[in-house]
């Protein structure tokens, strides 16, 4: 049985980049306070031996790894299981088994929100905290999905508790 | 309060006056467990100069726990019904708590060294899940804690599902006999001590507190100067000395053991396997078969000289005692091979000499050859420039060194082994001491396949299988391989309809 892969919303790669520009941006804010305010800045190096390590990264995350992290970004629904992968560089693929599933979530973020994103976590027992988390995800696919888990769930443990039942 | 209204026959208890000591103890544990808050007040112990601020500082807070204890005594009701155990707690804030016998997963009995005198017990119990609660209650007549046990385990097992488990349970705990038993003699209680000697851990306990203070520089060192300084004069005297110490923290080392499994007894009746162990204070650790997440099978060098084996039974555990973790596991510390093929047998692993254990590939002792091969040139530098030794000598112990880490590299990579069948997970390794891991399927909760930038680019993969005991990596397979065992697995679980927690 082969699973059948299902992209994310183009608009996850735009709420990568943002984030990275936002993360960056928060460096170089810091940088330039370090080279404006502080008195004496004879001890530091000439400020282009940051900024342009700092050009590079920003370039290369921007571009590169958000879009490489976006194509591999996907996620698979089969009849018993939830399948994530993510990752650019390090690429990780997570199955969880759909009768571990504590509880379901959607979530969204500030950048999320304004791009009509949301992502959809699920939660398995005793794991603490290590779960699965799909994101960019559109707002109404992430709770239709969730809609579905649930009363796959519910109809999947519903055979445990009609024996438990009887033989009480 | 509506449970109150609803059963007015419930007939609240105090513990008996000799239970105090019980809470006293619970204050000096919770005291120990929180020792940082008191690092302000032992700071003010070191720094001031008047000699009674420590004495006050003491007093009071032996005064605190006394009081603490008192009121904590005082305030601490139970009720038994017939399905049910109540409590209210709590000086300040008042705690009530009801648990349903049906619900209980665990029920134990503690006898501590200073309720066995007068027959009295402390019952353990505990109701597992995510939102897992233990309740203690102590200065239980033994009578009475065994029968309210007997009860508890005698309604618990309607919650489960299997209902060949369920029939047998029940039929084991109205059996008065067990079904399996065997006993642990004390010479193997010692070879379990020095086995799992903990003299490290002694060592290191004494030699911290030593460090601290001048007191070794300031009192003993003139002491033994003065008193013995015969010693200096001979070199072998020095070393006796010393032998002698570490002999004697050896024996202590044992001794610790032999306290906390003397007499230790194991027996399984149905799903339920049982041990009790204890010089002074007697414990009883359990666990049903099908709450087992992980066993765990592990020599030490030690063990293997001695032809023993160390097994530990991992179940899930209730949030709250996962941190004071160790203490409730269940674990078997010296077990012959003759024992240890009866219990897998008990336990229903694979036979060990059925078990088919796959090697993985070669290509693993890539990565880290490369990086114990800069060890050699390191250490070749560093001993010829910062230590000045001869080239030759410096090359030399560079050779050596890398030689032994590459065998041990090799040997790692040699003695990693995974298995699986219809059943069970198992994951061997180790160089000098040996470690087996096995894993029941159904309680698999995730799988991950993991690449690197480096596994990448051989085309290999790591499978991490995550259960409620933990994470267990199964290194370089072929990526296809791994997603391949990563569908099977999974629809193996997901197809599982066996209580898992």
């Amino acid at each position: 049985m082969s699973i059948t892969w299902q992209p994310v919303e183009p608009a996850y790669k735009t709420s990568l980049q943002i984030a990275v520009i936002l993360d960056m941006g928060l460096l170089a804010i810091v940088g330039a306070v370090f080279y404006l305010w502080v008195p004496n800045t004879s001890w530091l190096p000439n400020a282009l031996w940051l900024a342009i390590p700092w050009a590079v990264i920003t370039l290369f995350l921007g571009l590169f790894w958000s879009s490489r992290r976006f194509q591999f970004t996907a996620y698979a629904r089969t009849d018993a299981s939830m399948y994530l992968r993510r990752g650019a560089l390090w690429r990780l693929t997570r199955a969880v088994p759909l009768n571990r599933i504590q509880h379901v979530e959607v979530r969204q973020g500030l950048i999320e929100r304004t791009l009509g994103l949301a992502h959809l976590t699920l939660y398995t027992a005793g794991s603490g905290g290590a779960d699965l988390s799909i994101p960019g995800l559109k707002l109404a696919t992430a709770e239709a999905m969730k809609a579905a888990l649930v009363d796959a769930i519910a109809t999947e443990s519903s055979p445990v508790a009609t024996e438990t039942e009887e033989h009480v | 309060m509506s449970e109150q209204s609803t059963q007015p026959q419930l007939k609240w208890q105090r513990t008996p006056w000799l239970t105090l000591g019980f809470f006293i103890a619970k204050e000096i544990k919770l005291f120990i467990k929180n020792f940082t808050n008191f690092l302000p007040a032992l700071a003010v112990i070191f720094v001031t100069d008047s000699a009674w601020v420590p004495y006050a500082l003491g007093g009071s807070y032996l005064v605190y726990i006394f009081i603490s204890a008192l009121l904590n005594h005082r305030f601490f009701l139970f009720a038994l019904s017939n399905d049910a155990v109540h409590l209210r707690t709590g000086v300040l804030g008042k705690k009530s708590l009801t648990l349903k016998y049906e619900r209980i997963q665990q029920a134990e009995l503690e006898q501590t060294w200073y309720f066995r005198p007068f027959n009295l017990t402390i019952l353990k119990v505990d109701s597992a899940g995510s939102a897992g609660k233990e309740v203690e209650i102590p200065g239980l007549p033994m009578q009475q804690a065994q029968q309210l046990r007997q009860l508890m385990l005698a309604t618990a097992p309607a919650v489960e599902s299997e209902p060949g488990a369920t029939t047998e349970a029940t039929q084991a705990a109205t059996a008065e006999e067990p079904q399996w038993q065997t006993q642990f003699n004390l010479a193997e209680i010692i070879k379990a001590g020095v086995i799992d000697n903990k003299i490290f851990v002694l060592l290191a306990l004494l030699s911290y507190p030593l460090s601290q203070t001048d007191w070794l520089q300031e009192q003993m060192v003139p002491w033994l100067e003065a008193n013995i300084g015969f010693i200096e004069s001979s070199l072998w005297l020095n070393v006796g000395l010393v032998l002698a110490v570490l002999s004697l923290l050896f024996v202590l080392a044992i001794a610790v053991t032999v306290i906390t499994y003397y007499d230790l007894a194991v027996s399984i009746n149905g799903d339920r396997y049982q041990a009790r162990s204890g010089l002074f204070s007697i414990r009883t650790v359990s666990f049903r078969y099908p709450k087992l997440q992980r066993v765990q099978i592990k020599q030490n060098i030690r063990a293997r000289l001695l032809k023993r084996f160390r097994v530990r039974v991992s179940q899930l555990q209730p949030a709250m005692a996962q941190h004071t973790a160790g203490s409730s596991a269940f674990i078997l510390p010296v077990v012959n091979p003759e024992l240890l093929h009866e219990l897998r047998q008990q336990l229903n692993l694979t036979n060990a000499n059925q078990v088919h254990w796959q090697s993985i590939s070669a290509l693993a002792l890539l990565s880290p050859t490369f990086w114990v091969a800069w060890l050699a040139p390191i250490t070749c530098l560093i001993g010829y420039f910062a230590i000045e030794l001869s080239l030759t000598s410096s090359f030399l112990i560079a050779v050596l060194l890398w030689g032994l880490m590459q065998t041990y590299v090799v040997f790692r990579w040699r003695n990693y082994g995974f298995s699986y069948d219809s059943t069970w997970l198992a994951v061997k390794h180790g160089v000098l001491g040996r470690t087996e891991n096995w894993y029941p399927y159904y309680k698999i909760q995730q799988l991950d396949v993991y690449q690197s930038p480096w596994l990448r680019m051989l085309g290999f993969a790591h499978i991490i299988v995550h259960t409620a005991a933990g994470a267990e990596v199964i290194k370089y397979q072929s990526l296809a391989s791994a997603l391949q065992l990563q569908q099977q697995w999974i629809q193996q679980v997901g197809q599982n309809q066996q209580r898992w927690m």
